[in-house]
């Protein structure tokens, strides 16, 4: 991967995350309590842990994207946008949990 | 083995902590006075910024990988206890860290693209504001961590 695709996918990776999370568009589900992954939901197998779906959907889906941007157009871009897009992800998924701080 | 595997998770997480505390004090703008003292935060600061590139991004993923390994059982036996006794904020400052360490995995690239390359002027407040972002992942991911895994002394 070229260095403007890496930054591409740093910046989209953030973003990318919170929309899998707020979404819940996780690749695939872990049931710890049975020890098996599934790609769909189900029920009846305890708690679910989604965390590492949501990092596969972003890594997949910022790749996708790096590699899809002409690179012409990656080359062009500004070096501040990879640490204000993450930031503001960060901001953006702080206020969305202020939800466990309020009652 | 889960105990082992917290132990190493956590003295991978010191390691991590000091080497991005380094990196993060050494970019900031405000240079020592040149003829003040040398105190120990200006040796603090003091340090070849580049030479911790490597060992954070290693020790970044591989603490973030141990920390995934540790997920199921915290899943499984802590957060329904926390659920149990409404202690929503304890769940909420958790639910915070896993997003902030899934963050940073995805800044890794980048920062290591940054820190790697001579890209001079243009790209050194990218690489310093990269650093703060990262160092604030790891402070908070380190501290809730820790508040956490003793929960049961700090609560009454």
């Amino acid at each position: 991967m070229k260095d403007s695709r890496l930054t591409i996918f740093s910046i989209m990776f953030g973003v990318l995350y919170l929309v899998a999370f707020y979404y819940d568009l996780a690749l695939f589900r872990y049931y710890p309590e049975v020890r098996q992954f599934h790609w769909l939901r189900n029920d009846g197998l305890g708690v679910v842990i989604l965390w590492y779906g949501w990092i596969a959907t972003a890594t997949l889906a910022s790749a996708a994207i790096a590699f899809a941007v002409p690179r012409n157009m990656a080359e062009r871009l500004w070096p501040g946008w990879a640490w204000i897009i993450p930031t503001a992800a960060v901001v953006g998924m702080l206020i969305y949990e202020r939800r466990w701080f309020v009652s | 083995m889960i105990v082992a595997l917290l132990i190493l998770h956590g003295l991978l997480a010191v390691a991590l902590l000091g080497a991005i505390t380094h990196q993060a004090l050494s970019v900031l703008t405000i240079a020592p006075a040149a003829n003040g003292r040398w105190t120990f935060v200006n040796r603090f600061r003091g340090v070849d910024a580049t030479a911790y590139v490597t060992p954070i991004v290693v020790l970044f993923a591989i603490t973030a990988i141990g920390g995934a390994l540790l997920y199921p059982q915290y899943r499984i036996d802590v957060r329904p206890a926390l659920e149990d006794t409404q202690n929503a904020a304890a769940n909420g400052v958790f639910e915070i860290k896993e997003h902030l360490v899934a963050i940073g995995l995805g800044l890794l690239p980048v920062y290591w693209l940054f820190w790697r390359k001579p890209h001079g002027p243009e790209t050194a407040a990218a690489r310093r504001y990269l650093t703060w972002l990262l160092a604030f992942f790891v402070w908070w991911s380190f501290i809730v961590g820790h508040v956490l895994n003793n929960i049961r002394g700090v609560l009454p």
